[in-house]
């Protein structure tokens, strides 16, 4: 497997998980996290968590790693370089909508946690173009 | 491809991935007619091999001749 795939996949499980938990807290149970410090508190761990757990992920594929260059070759480039472009026009919608409208309609963390999901969204997207970019006929 | 890769010393996709600077898994890649080199990557698949590059690939058109592609020769 590329190493490009395989970073996806680590990207896709470590970060998609601990995002939807802290989504659904957000909109089911808001009154976990009643101050602003609560919820910056929250935020951090979940952050945190994605990044302990791709750290660790990437340090076991280097170990396991049976001597696959780690540089990415011109295919790998040219599947990065597609997924990136779409997630980017996602993310360009995204950041137009949280900040040009809703500072008008919504305030406070409804714009940051808006902002947050944005990014996660185009982040999960240009990972899920990059697995589909090394399986075309599986993914269509 | 293949053929060529068995007619220079059993050379392996990670040897000639090594000698062109692409993955194993993009020489498989090209080998299966999943991704089309770039035509400098091309030239050096050819050079490692001593052919010509359309010795190595050739072009085709697909049933609904919308797209077209570069393809290693099998």
């Amino acid at each position: 497997m590329p190493i490009l795939e395989k970073r996806a996949w680590l990207t896709l499980w470590t970060m998609c998980p601990v995002y939807l938990v802290y989504f659904l807290i957000q909109a089911t149970y808001p009154q976990l996290t009643p101050t602003y410090l609560s919820r910056f508190g929250l935020l951090a761990i979940v952050a945190g968590l994605h990044a302990v757990g791709y750290i660790a992920g990437e340090l076991v594929m280097r170990r396991q790693n049976r001597g696959e260059p780690l540089d990415r070759d011109e295919r790998d480039r040219a599947i990065d370089a597609s997924a990136t472009r779409s997630a980017y026009f996602l993310l360009l919608t995204g950041m137009i909508v949280v900040g040009m409208v809703m500072p008008f309609t919504d305030s406070g963390w409804k714009v940051v946690n808006s902002a947050l999901l944005f990014i996660v969204l185009a982040e999960t997207l240009r990972v899920l173009l990059t697995l589909r970019g090394y399986h075309p006929r599986v993914a269509g | 491809m293949k053929l060529l890769r068995f007619l220079a010393q059993e050379m392996t996709q990670a040897d000639l991935g090594r000698r062109v600077g692409l993955t194993r898994q993009t020489i498989a890649a090209i080998e299966q007619g999943r991704y089309s080199p770039s035509l400098d990557v091309a030239f050096r698949i050819a050079d490692v091999f001593g052919k010509r590059i359309d010795e190595v690939f050739h072009w085709r058109r697909d049933a609904e001749g919308a797209q077209h592609a570069a393809t290693a020769a099998k």
